[in-house]
C-alpha cells in the first residue's frame, strides 16, 4: 500500500478535456460528450477551433435521474447523419459516470460504420493524463494505434506527470498564478547580451501545439541577432522531429519546420512535440558534449522539464504559458520567468507560426537600437 | 474444465441473499471447488460466516483512506476451506453514493485481482433491488454472466424479484433460477413456483426457514461448517450442485403489477 500525493487546492486540467485533447490528436472527427450541456464548454469550442466537432448529449436532470442511454444512442445516429465522420469519439463525463452509463451498449446499439473511440472518463482524477491513457487504450482497443506507439504514449504521460509533479503546476498545495517577468525588461537584457557577445542557446521545448507561438520566440531571436550581427553567438535546439508522436502532432512538427524556411538553422532536433517531458535528457548531452561555454539560455515551452544541472553557470529566460508556473520556475533558478497569456486559444487551428508578445518585444527594441 | 461460473444473487433487502450466497460458497468449497465470493453490501456480512465472525476491511475502505491497493493480504482474505473473501463496502449511511461505489470497487478489483482467473465459481452478493446503475455494475463490467433471484413468498419480495427481472432484460441478462428462501407464509413453495414458471424460468432450491440459519450466522459460521450433517445443509449442497452443472438460462418476462397481486392472494 502506499500513500496517495499531495492534494492540490487550485483547480487541474480536467482529465474529460486531456481525453478530447488526444481523441483530437487521434484524427477523430467529432467527439460525443455524454453529459450535461455545459461540461467541459471552453475546451469544447476551442477544439471546434482546431477543427474536430464536439457535441454533447445535453443530459440534463432528468437524464441524471433517469439515465441517458437513448440520448447516447440518438446522438451516435444524429452525428453519423450529419457528419458522416471517418472515426468518432465518445466521452464520459462526471455525471454520467456516476450514474454508471455503459458508453460500449449505446454504441453498440447505434450500430454504425465508423469506428468509435469510447472513453469512459470523468474529471476526478489528480492526473489529468489519466483521461489521455484512456482515449490512448481505447484507440488501441480499436486498432486505431498499435502496442508501440501505445507504450511510448504511456511512457512519456509518466514522465509529464513526474514533471509537474516535481516542479510544475502540481508541485505545490497551492500556486499563486502571476503574470511573470515584464517582457521589456527581460527584452532589453537578452539584447544587452547578444550585443556584448554573449553566446546563448535558444531551447524550443514545446507541448504540441503550443509551439506554434513558442516557435516564434526562436524566430524573433534570430532575426534578432542577424541583424546585430551576431548569429553566430545562437544555436537553436527544437523538439521538432516529424517522425514521432500521434499523425496530428507530426503534423504539426512539420507545419513549423516549413514555416522556419531557409530563416531559422535548427541546430539539434530534441525529440518529438510530445516528447517535452524528456528531451531534457537530451538536452543535457548536447550541452555537456557541445554547449558548455555558453552564457545564458532562452527556453520556450515547457522549461521546468530541463534539468537545471545542465544550465548550469547559464543566465536563464523561460517563456511559459502557465500563469502558476512563474513561482516554480523561479524557485528552480531562473532568474527571468515571462508568460505568454492566452497562448492556447491562439494556437489552435492555426498551420503557421504565431507571433509571441515576447518576440515582438525583442523585434520592436531591436528596431529601436 | 467446466467454464468459470460468475454468478450474481438478486433479491429484496434482508431476504436472506448473504447467508444464502455463503452458505452456496461453502458448499462448493466442500466439493473442492475454488470459490470467491465478493459482497457489495455496504453491510459487509457476504463473507463474514466464512471468515469465523471476523470482519475484513473493505475495498471502499481502503480507497477512501487514499491507499494504492494489491489484492492478496489487502482485499482478498481466505476464509472456509480457502473460500476467498472480498467485500466491497460502502460509504457512510446518508452520504455519498453507494452504487458508485459499487462501479469504483468494482472496476478496481477487476485491474487488481488475479485469483478471480483461477476461480471455478465467482459469486457476487449484491445489494438489494436494483435501483440504479451502480446496483448492476458487476454485469455490466463483464464480470458476472448468469443471475438468481431470491425471494420468499410474500408480496415484497416478489415485487422486488419481478422488479429485477425487468432490470435483468434491460441489461440483458440471463436468469438461471428463482431460489425461495422461506419466511413461512401459507402455499410459499407453490407461489414462488408459478411465480418463476411465468417469468419463464424455475424454482431452484426452496430453502425452509429454520432456526439453526439465524443461530450459525449468530455464531459467525456457515451451516455447512457448523452443522452440517443436518437437513438445511443438505438444502444448500443441492442448490449449490444444481448452480454448478445448470446451463439453462433464461430472459426473464416480469409480470405485471396486477398479474403479481393476483398470484399472492
Amino acid at each position: 500500500m502506499q500513500q496517495k500525493n499531495l492534494s492540490i487546492m487550485h483547480p487541474r486540467p480536467s482529465s474529460i478535456v486531456a481525453a478530447l485533447y488526444t481523441l483530437r490528436d487521434l484524427n477523430v472527427e467529432v467527439a460525443i460528450l455524454h453529459g450535461p450541456p455545459g461540461c467541459s464548454f471552453k475546451h469544447a469550442r476551442l477544439l471546434e477551433e482546431d477543427g474536430i466537432r464536439v457535441v454533447t448529449t445535453a443530459l440534463d436532470e432528468n437524464g441524471f435521474v433517469f439515465g441517458g442511454h437513448d440520448r447516447l444512442v440518438d446522438m451516435l445516429q444524429k452525428v453519423e447523419e450529419r457528419f458522416s465522420p471517418k472515426r468518432i469519439g465518445v466521452v464520459g463525463t462526471c455525471v454520467s459516470m456516476i450514474i454508471g452509463e455503459e458508453l460500449h451498449e449505446a454504441v453498440m446499439e447505434a450500430n454504425l460504420d465508423a469506428p468509435v473511440i469510447e472513453v469512459e472518463v470523468h474529471a476526478g482524477y489528480n492526473d489529468n493524463t489519466k483521461g489521455v491513457l484512456f482515449a490512448l487504450e481505447s484507440a488501441l482497443d480499436v486498432g486505431i494505434i498499435d502496442r508501440q506507439e501505445f507504450e511510448r504514449q504511456q511512457h512519456l504521460l509518466n514522465e509529464a506527470t513526474n514533471v509537474e509533479k516535481k516542479y510544475g503546476a502540481a508541485s505545490k498545495e497551492y500556486l499563486e498564478p502571476s503574470r511573470g517577468d515584464v517582457k521589456y525588461t527581460v527584452a532589453k537584457r537578452v539584447i544587452e547580451m547578444l550585443k556584448a557577445g554573449k553566446k546563448g542557446i535558444c531551447i524550443l521545448n514545446a507541448k504540441k501545439e503550443t509551439a506554434y507561438m513558442f516557435a516564434d520566440i526562436t524566430v524573433a531571436l534570430q532575426e534578432v541577432a542577424e541583424k546585430l550581427g551576431v548569429e553566430d553567438n545562437i544555436v537553436n535546439f527544437a523538439n521538432l522531429d516529424t517522425g514521432l508522436g500521434l499523425p496530428r502532432v507530426r503534423q504539426h512538427a512539420e507545419h513549423i519546420l516549413a514555416d522556419m524556411h531557409d530563416n531559422v538553422k535548427i541546430d539539434e532536433i530534441i525529440g518529438g512535440l510530445d516528447e517535452y517531458p524528456i528531451a531534457g535528457q537530451q538536452v543535457r548531452q548536447l550541452i555537456e558534449a557541445k554547449y558548455k561555454d555558453f552564457d545564458f539560455a532562452v527556453i520556450a515551452g515547457v522549461p521546468h522539464a530541463i534539468p537545471m544541472e545542465s544550465l548550469e553557470g547559464m543566465e536563464l529566460i523561460s517563456i511559459t504559458n502557465g500563469p502558476r508556473q512563474v513561482h516554480p520556475l523561479k524557485d528552480m533558478g531562473h532568474e527571468h520567468v515571462l508568460v505568454e497569456i492566452d497562448l492556447h486559444p491562439k494556437t489552435l487551428g492555426v498551420t503557421n507560426i504565431v507571433e509571441s508578445e515576447f518576440g515582438a518585444t525583442v523585434r520592436q527594441l531591436a528596431r529601436e537600437e | 474444465m467446466n467454464p468459470q461460473k460468475r454468478i450474481a444473487i438478486y433479491g429484496k433487502g434482508g431476504i436472506g441473499k448473504s447467508s444464502t450466497a455463503s452458505n452456496v460458497a461453502a458448499a462448493c468449497a466442500d466439493e473442492g471447488y475454488n470459490v470467491m465470493i465478493i459482497g457489495c453490501d455496504p453491510k459487509s456480512d457476504s463473507s463474514i460466516t466464512l471468515l469465523g465472525g471476523k470482519r475484513i476491511p473493505t475495498i471502499l475502505d481502503l480507497l477512501r483512506e487514499g491507499m494504492e491497493i494489491e489484492e492478496e493480504g489487502d482485499v482478498v482474505f481466505e476464509g472456509y476451506k480457502a473460500v476467498k473473501c472480498v467485500e466491497v463496502g460502502g460509504p457512510e449511511p446518508g452520504i455519498g453514493c453507494a452504487g458508485r461505489g459499487i462501479i469504483v470497487a468494482i472496476q478496481k478489483l477487476k485491474k487488481i485481482s488475479q485469483s478471480m482467473k483461477e476461480m471455478d465459481l465467482i459469486i457476487y452478493d449484491v445489494p438489494g433491488d436494483i435501483v440504479c446503475g451502480g446496483f448492476v455494475a458487476p454485469i455490466r463490467k463483464g464480470l458476472v454472466n448468469e443471475a438468481y433471484v431470491l425471494t420468499s413468498g410474500e408480496y415484497m419480495p416478489l415485487y422486488a424479484a419481478n422488479n429485477i427481472c425487468k432490470g435483468l432484460s434491460r441489461i440483458n441478462t440471463k436468469l438461471s433460477g428463482v431460489i425461495c428462501n422461506s419466511r413461512s407464509v401459507s402455499r410459499e413453495k407453490e407461489i414462488v413456483s408459478k411465480f418463476a414458471n411465468e417469468i419463464g424460468s424455475e424454482l431452484v432450491a426452496f430453502i425452509p426457514k429454520e432456526q439453526i440459519v439465524q443461530d450459525c450466522e449468530r455464531d459467525g459460521y456457515s451451516v455447512l461448517e457448523k452443522a452440517g450433517g443436518t437437513d438445511i445443509a443438505e438444502v444448500y449442497r443441492a442448490l449449490a450442485r444444481n448452480i454448478m452443472s445448470s446451463d439453462c438460462a433464461v430472459d426473464p418476462r416480469a409480470l405485471t403489477d396486477e398479474r403479481l397481486r393476483e398470484l399472492t392472494r
